[in-house]
């Protein structure tokens, strides 16, 4: 333990890492607000695009029957995966006392929460007619009508919610040691708002024992749902009947695939906002090269998928799902099929080698090909199959529009703008667990005599 | 109803009192928002034949083309919602094509003109009063402002008769003028059988139909006729079935469904005929004796000497000719615009031959029916000429449009601009009344009292069926007022309205009958005209002129590497359907374009020329230019290039101007000519460097093995194999079973567990299943029904750019898919599916729908609640068949301008943007007969329910009936051996059962 | 994490309740139709409409004495009702054929009528302001449910007009609840289809 705890942070005392995390908490440095103004930027482009969406309809993005589904429920699968290595590490990697988490399971925790707000905006936003989602609620009415429980657009619903409750509970239950830690550090309208937010904590054994259950438990709660959301959400194509989605292995496969994306984004966040906050020796290279060994493990499940995807379509003898394949890696749509292969499959391979888990300016741009990579293969499994399916007179070929990316970039605005604003009003490394790692300050020698 | 809707150009009033409380047909699917005032307008005087909610049928007379179909014009609240064939017409039999239906878009065209207009001095359009319009033509016609000349295209009828009159009162001249009249035709027979007239055919009878590029499925004298004919003899029934062969350099429609395709040279079709005689006369005695004098004649024309002209082998003209022989009777058809070169009437002569020495005249080729015919090109070609010299004073232009459809090589512009004072009856300004100084917008068909004779024994009678649309007048009328003005000799033409006139001719023909004239035109008016039985044809035998018969080839102006081929289209036509959105969005059934004008290449001369499809090129004629996007077509012959006629419009409308390119433009003018030759000339093609995506509906045209569009061949069928048997005997394979034991008895326990769910609650109990059955032995896919059913269920037309985007709703849609045509010497063949919704007992789309907008109805009905539709189009994904369409903009906003609003039918719910929408059987339609049994306290009927497609079909491809009736004829249809689903291996349970295509080849 | 529990039971609670009184208030409306018992005193000057309840007409006309107090069967005028889909709304013709004779009592009735002579002399139509407007994507077939109701069922949806002076709405007929609930009371079909197309 103390040793482990010595690699991770070398020579660090507790009132140390308190200053380093409050320290963040600080006054913002010029390139935090710039990539703020950015992330707010980007986030009204989609919101005009949105208010486009609803005035004009759909058909703006560039829908091309039969391709009913393309950038907006690819974006949403996408951030839905992104959630999810948040979860992992706070979660199931706490329940397996794997110590290394620590130092970076609050970032991709709150990564967690917000993904999640994002995805959850798509359902809203992809559908032709936004006013009346609530209709895919069950609420009891006066016409005794009740959503179809059978359509796993439905399960997607509550997956999304039950996974938006726990992780923001989870997060906030999480929160509170160490916003008291920081109430006690700071003065002015902050410490108003963490002596709310700290629910009255003084740190009391018996306010320990409760916090400690209550943490215990929601994680519990919480890691069933990293494997269950995912697998909903890949319901969405495998319960239908479309060649290159009507696959038994799904679940498991967009598991892997959400854990895959989640830590290259984590990676994508974590190593400018490491640079940016400085905490250098809080989160450290024995993190990365963890974390490392984590996306080594799920790419290579991601290429055992696609793997066994092209060899079931090929040794089931169907000839729809044939095609399908066969024009995912030589059809139209080759470019996006590769850049998802190569990306997932093949780059992710590199990381067997400790230097390049160690070395940041790798595992960043790793972490870009994962981010795209995950993306085009949502990309690829919704608009590929579903432009040559059972029917060859209606197939067609999508032409994203300007409507497509702007919703995309709002997407990202919205999450950066969220992400970076916790960075600098929460704790972004958590005080207490790192604390609970240094071993107890002794006595220095030869302090007598 | 009417007063959210916006009013300009149109006598709201007016329409107000006629429609009274008219049903929601116009509704946006605006939610429940019924705060707004709505407001009640009653009737001023209740018209016994209205009652509000129930339809009320007008018989009338199709004018879209000369073959005059009988119409059933179905009314609502006072306003014609849709155009279908009169069940007692002895041509359509109750069924019309997709132009005649699309004629309601005539009567509500956005660019119908909204009165009398004259030209100001300084060029700009003036709205007159109809008094004053009417003085202005008394003044110059009657004033001898110089001499009269009238171009009226007219069909023969009491107006005709009066126009004629009229002009000769006024010592004018009268040119009676068709753009696409058969002169060659009946040259030909003039020379052969000493007869100057069209003859009909009888298809139903022949057993082997040879067509030398007759497009009569399409545009050739009476195509809904011909396709019932067809239909009858090529459909397969009981192990028989008639063979088609098409001989042509390009498969057009008909083409597609002949059995076999001889891509002949272009204007080779005459030595064909006349080889095929020769032989018929070299093997056979049963010629008429008087052919055996032209045995000389037919001397020179072997075999061997043909096949060096045309291109095919001598051995297969043989063959052709010894099949043709020998199937008694037999039929050969030829004519028509796409083979009308310069030697057409030899073309027509030798096939008359062919007939005769076949003995088919009398039998399946009748003479003495007297079908309409105008004066011929000739005519309108000299009176251009005096046009030209100045000598005409005034001119008056009547249903016709002679400046689009005249070559621009004519010059009829010029010398129609020399002419002083040019009146135009046209009611939508068209090109000739663009250029015209008096513009006198004629009522349409259905507004006005107008007859047409159609041929011998048939009279077609039209009436008004609702208020006018805009503010025009009968042309009758205004004939009238106008001698009346001029009064002395004109006074004689007396009756105060044309109705009148009308009325007082069929008293006449009241009178020849001997019967009571009230009586007799009350019993022509609800018949729809006089139909009465054609008289015997007479007998006929060859004239002095049979002895001229030959063949002295192609005679083609221009040095080009290509030989250029202008067809019409079987939307278009000659270019009035170009301002008609049903017929511009729905797609040209040979190439699958809509909204687009376009080049036909065969693949091998696009490779020789490096031009692909949708590349811009440019075609160059010693006449003109054009220039249209490529479109790569297994079906022209090598070394020609084909282009449609009828686009290319500058004026006629918003949907019609600027669309395309005018084919006409490359021809040279016929001066001089008894008719204008349409494959006249050799082009170059050179490519310009510019791009256009096809707007085509077509995504893959072959269907990859998938069994979508079956076929067998007629040994096969006689048989009595299903189509997979046939696929296995025909490939030689054994039929393995695709589910393994347990599969099929998982499957068989879920259907069964199915089964029994659906016998909960509002399932339970006894319910009709609807469904249909399609046999694609008699589906020609001329795509009359789709523009049924967009008539039917409010359809929008999307327009060229969603088009582009795949966007198209149309819920019925005719998949055409090749077979072969691959490897040199492999027949091309193309199959036509019409795809539809399924309604599949297993549907896929049910299921994943989070707010159950698509569920399965009692009555097996695949339903689409519109209004509880969130538009997450997981159904659609999830279909098969992608039948399901999707509002992505608000079209029930765009697609309906007024007055086209008018047209929507109030029983159909019209769809707002951000819903899902697809073919519902018309359910409108059996909720109407249900509710209509129930007041009659009886079951429903076998044939009570038919849906608009069905009930369109020429072909009668389509039988629609309950499944669970013993006795229905849908039940009967589905169990033929034929029988299959598409896609059967999805186990989706379609409740569509087609019947496999049967081809009629010759085992070589 | 108390806290979030009760806060996430009580949104349940209270969509639960909303619901439910959207509900209450579709069947409450259909009971008022009793409680309708507005003034049916015969003479009623058209100035006094604006008391009365329901939207005012360019003419005052009154169900309650043509339907009520002479018990005018309601098909003399709304003539398609039991054939039709649309009830059919009385041609001035039919108004006239008996006001050409009957020109009223008093003088507050004898202006009315005059206003529908002069209409009709001008050959104007008299536009009523619409009271029951069903919403267009659905279909209420009127002469099926004659059929089934008998001729005097109007007024299980149009609520009594024979005490109605002024005709106003009794009951919301976009209220699908309310029509769901007398399919189920008579066990005829609730396939949505049905009315849906």
């Amino acid at each position: 333990m103390a040793t482990m705890a010595h690699e991770q942070h070398p020579a660090l005392t507790h009132g140390e890492v308190t200053r380093d995390v409050v320290a963040t908490l600080g006054p913002p440095s010029r390139g935090y607000v710039l990539m703020l103004g950015g992330a707010v930027a980007l986030f009204l482009v989609g919101v005009i695009t949105f208010v486009a969406l609803l005035k004009e309809g759909l058909g703006l993005a560039g829908y091309q029957p039969p391709v009913m589904w393309s950038v907006y429920i690819t974006t949403f699968v996408f951030w839905v995966g992104i959630g999810h290595a948040g979860t992992l590490i706070s979660a199931i990697l706490f329940l397996f006392r794997s110590p290394w988490r620590t130092a970076v399971y609050r970032a991709t925790e709150a990564m967690t929460v917000f993904a999640i707000m994002t995805a959850g905006l798509f359902p809203i936003i992809h559908i032709g007619r936004q006013w009346v989602f609530y209709w895919l609620l069950p609420y009891p009415n006066q016409r005794y009508l009740w959503p179809n429980f059978k359509s796993p657009l439905l399960w997607d619903v509550f997956a999304i919610g039950t996974y938006l409750t726990v992780s923001t509970t989870f997060l906030v239950v999480g929160l509170v040691p160490d916003i008291a830690a920081v109430r006690d550090k700071v003065s002015g309208w902050r410490k108003k708002l963490y002596a709310a937010c700290s629910l009255g904590w003084t740190g009391s054994d018996t306010q320990w024992r409760h916090y400690t259950r209550a943490y215990l438990y929601l994680a519990a709660l919480a890691t069933p749902l990293v494997l269950s959301v995912h697998s909903v959400v890949s319901w969405d194509f495998a319960m239908s009947i479309i060649p290159g989605w009507h696959g038994t292995i799904f679940a498991p496969y967009f598991v892997a695939g959400a854990i895959y994306s989640g830590i290259g984004m984590v990676f994508t966040l974590l190593i400018p906002l490491r640079k940016l906050l400085k905490l250098e020796h809080l989160i450290t290279e024995y993190h990365f090269d963890n974390l490392g060994k984590l996306t080594l493990l799920t790419g290579s499940i991601l290429f055992y998928a696609y793997a066994m995807e092209y060899f079931v379509a090929w040794y089931s003898g169907n000839t729809y799902e044939q095609t399908t394949f066969y024009l995912r890696a030589f059809g139209p749509m080759w470019w996006a099929g590769w850049t998802m292969i190569i990306c997932n499959a093949f780059v992710s391979q590199l990381l067997w080698f400790r230097k390049i888990r160690t070395n940041l300016t790798a595992l960043f741009i790793i972490s870009i090909f994962i981010n795209i990579g995950m993306w085009f293969e949502r990309y690829v499994i919704i608009v590929s199959s579903l432009s040559n399916d059972f029917t060859p007179y209606a197939w067609d070929q999508l032409n994203p529009t300007w409507a497509d990316w702007g919703i995309l970039a709002g997407s990202f605005g919205w999450f950066a703008m969220y992400f970076l604003l916790f960075a600098k009003t929460f704790p972004v490394v958590a005080i207490q667990e790192i604390k609970e790692m240094i071993p107890m300050p002794r006595k220095r020698k030869g302090a007598h005599g | 109803m009417a007063d959210d809707t916006p009013s300009n150009g149109i006598n709201r009033r007016k329409f107000l009192t006629v429609l009274g409380v008219a049903g929601g047909g116009t509704a946006a699917l605006s939610g429940c928002s019924t705060d707004r005032v709505q407001k009640l307008v009653p009737y001023l005087v209740q018209s016994e034949d209205q009652v509000p909610g129930i339809p009320t049928v007008y018989a009338s007379t199709c004018t879209e083309c000369a073959a005059g179909c009988g119409l059933h014009v179905r009314t609502r609240e006072g306003r014609a919602i849709k155009l279908e064939g009169n069940p007692a017409h002895p041509i359509n039999a109750g069924t019309l094509c997709a132009r005649g239906q699309a004629g309601l878009q005539g009567l509500y065209n956005p660019g119908r003109l909204s009165g009398p207009m004259a030209r100001g001095a300084d060029g700009s359009w003036q709205e007159l009063t109809w008094e004053d319009a009417i003085a202005r033509l008394a003044e110059r016609v009657g004033g001898g402002a110089g001499r009269l000349a009238v171009i009226s295209g007219a069909g023969e009828g009491t107006f005709a008769d009066l126009l004629a009159e009229w002009t000769a009162a006024l010592g004018g001249r009268l040119v009676r003028y068709e753009p696409f009249d058969h002169e060659p035709l009946r040259a030909a027979n003039r020379q052969v059988f000493g007869l100057d007239q069209l003859p009909s055919h009888d298809f139903a009878r022949a057993r082997h139909i040879v067509s030398f590029g007759a497009d009569f499925l399409e545009t050739w004298l009476a195509p809904v006729e011909q396709q019932r004919g067809f239909a009858a003899a090529h459909g397969y029934r009981d192990g028989e079935m008639a063979k088609h062969v098409y001989v042509g350099p390009r498969m057009s429609l008909t083409g597609m469904n002949a059995d076999e395709w001889h891509a002949s040279a272009p204007g080779t079709e005459a030595v064909v005929a006349l080889a095929m005689a020769h032989v018929i006369l070299a093997e056979r005695s049963g010629a008429p004796s008087d052919a055996n004098a032209l045995r000389g004649v037919l001397a020179p024309y072997t075999p061997e000497m043909a096949a060096g002209e045309c291109g095919l082998s001598a051995d297969a003209i043989r063959l052709l000719a010894r099949e043709f022989a020998s199937a008694r009777p037999s039929l050969a058809v030829t004519g028509g615009v796409a083979m009308q070169h310069r030697g057409a009437v030899e073309a027509c002569a030798a096939v008359n031959i062919l007939n005769y020495v076949a003995g088919n005249v009398g039998e399946t080729v009748r003479f003495g029916s007297r079908l309409p015919a105008a004066d011929g090109y000739g005519a309108l070609d000299g009176l251009i000429a005096t046009m030209a010299a100045g000598e005409v004073g005034v001119v008056l232009v009547h249903e016709a449009n002679p400046l689009y459809a005249v070559p621009k090589a004519r010059g009829l512009a010029d010398a129609f601009a020399k002419v002083p004072f040019k009146v135009s009856t046209a009611s939508v300004l068209d090109e000739t009344a663009a250029a015209c100084d008096l513009v006198l917008p004629n009522h349409h068909a259905l507004e006005r009292w107008d007859d047409r004779r159609i041929r011998a024994g048939v009279v077609g009678l039209m009436q008004p069926v609702m208020e006018p649309v805009m503010g025009s007048m009968p042309t009758g009328d205004v004939l009238l007022k106008t001698a009346q003005k001029i009064g002395g000799v004109m006074a004689r033409f007396a009756a105060p309205t044309f109705e009148a006139h009308l009325k007082a001719a069929w008293a006449e023909l009241a009178r020849q009958r001997s019967a009571s004239a009230p009586v007799f035109w009350m019993e022509a008016l609800q018949r729809g005209g006089l139909y009465e039985a054609p008289p015997a044809p007479p007998g006929v035998r060859l004239a002095a002129g049979a002895e001229r018969v030959g063949y002295t080839g192609p005679d083609l102006d221009g040095e080009g590497a290509l030989v250029f081929l202008a067809y019409p289209t079987s939307m278009l036509f000659d270019g009035r359907g170009a301002n008609r959105p049903w017929l511009l969005e729905n797609p040209d059934p040979v190439t699958k374009i809509t909204w687009q004008s376009w080049v036909e290449l065969h693949p091998d001369t696009a490779k020789d020329l490096d031009v692909r499809e949708g590349e811009i090129v440019r075609l160059v004629s010693p006449h003109g230019t054009l220039e249209a996007p490529a479109y790569l077509y297994a079906g022209v012959r090598t070394g020609v290039v084909a282009a449609p006629l009828g686009y290319g419009h500058t004026e006629y409308g918003q949907y019609a101007k600027g669309r395309g390119a005018n084919a006409l433009d490359l021809l040279d003018g016929g001066a001089g000519r008894a008719f204008l030759p349409y494959l006249s000339t050799r082009v170059r093609l050179e490519r310009t460097r510019g791009y256009q995506k096809v707007a085509k509906t077509e995504g893959n045209p072959r269907q990859l093995g998938r069994h979508i569009a079956e076929a067998m061949s007629l040994p096969l069928a006689r048989q009595g194999l299903d189509p997979r048997q046939a696929h296995y005997a025909e490939t030689g394979g054994t039929p393995h079973e695709i589910n393994t034991e347990r599969e099929l008895e998982a499957i068989a326990g879920f259907a069964a567990a199915q089964q029994a769910a659906t016998k909960l609650g509002n399932y339970a109990g006894e319910h009709p299943r609807w469904g249909m059955v399609i046999d694609l032995a008699r589906c020609t896919g001329c795509s009359s029904c789709v523009t049924a059913c967009y008539a039917e269920n409010n359809i929008p037309t999307v327009g060229e750019d969603e088009v582009l985007r795949g966007r198209e709703m149309s819920w019925l849609r005719i998949e055409r898919y090749f077979e072969g045509g691959e490897e040199p010497g492999e027949p091309l063949e193309a199959r036509f599916v019409p795809m539809l919704c399924q309604h599949c007992g297993n549907a896929p789309c049910e299921p994943v729908c989070p707010v159950y907008a698509a569920y399965h109805t009692p009555d097996g009905l695949n339903a689409q609640v519109y209004n509880r539709c969130v538009g997450t189009r997981y159904c659609s994904n999830n279909c098969p068949y992608k039948v399901r369409y999707f509002n992505w903009h608000a079209y029930n906003k765009t697609a309906f301008p007024e007055p086209l609003h008018l047209q929507l039918n109030p029983d159909v719910t019209v769809r707002a943007r951000g819903v899902m929408e697809k073919c519902t059987f018309c359910v409108q339609r059996i909720r109407g007969a249900q509710h209509q049994a129930r007041l009659e306290d009886r079951p429903l009927a076998d044939g009570d329910v038919v849906t608009a497609c069905a009930q369109a079909c020429p072909s009668g491809a389509i039988v629609f009936g309950d499944l669970n009736d013993p006795a229905s004829r849908a039940r009967a249809a589905a169990a033929d051996h034929r029988g299959y689903h598409a896609l059967e291996d999805l186990n989706v349970r379609p409740v569509i059962t087609y019947l496999a295509k049967v081809q009629h080849r010759t085992e070589a | 994490m108390r806290k979030l529990a009760l806060l996430a039971g009580g949104t349940a609670l209270l969509l639960a309740g909303v619901g439910w009184a959207v509900r209450d208030a579709s069947s409450a409306v259909q009971t008022s139709a009793a409680g309708c018992d507005s003034l049916t005193a015969p003479t009623l000057a058209a100035g006094d409409t604006a008391r009365l309840r329901g939207p005012r007409q360019p003419i005052f006309f009154r169900h309650d004495i043509h339907a009520g107090q002479y018990k005018i069967q309601c098909q003399y005028c709304h003539y398609s009702v039991a054939v039709a889909t649309e009830p059919g709304i009385p041609s001035m013709q039919t108004c006239m054929g008996c006001h050409l004779v009957i020109g009223g009592a008093d003088s507050a009735s004898k202006a009315e009528i005059r206003k529908l002579r002069e209409a009709s002399a001008q050959q104007q139509p008299i536009e009523w302001v619409r009271i029951h407007y069903l919403a267009r994507h659905a279909h209420f077939p009127h002469m099926v449910h004659i059929k089934a109701l008998g001729p005097t069922a109007c007024a299980t949806c149009h609520g009594d007009v024979t005490r109605m002076p002024q005709v106003f709405k009794v009951n919301n007929v976009n209220n699908m609840g309310w029509c769901i609930d007398c399919h189920l009371e008579r066990t005829v079909s609730r396939d949505c289809s049905v009315c849906h197309y």
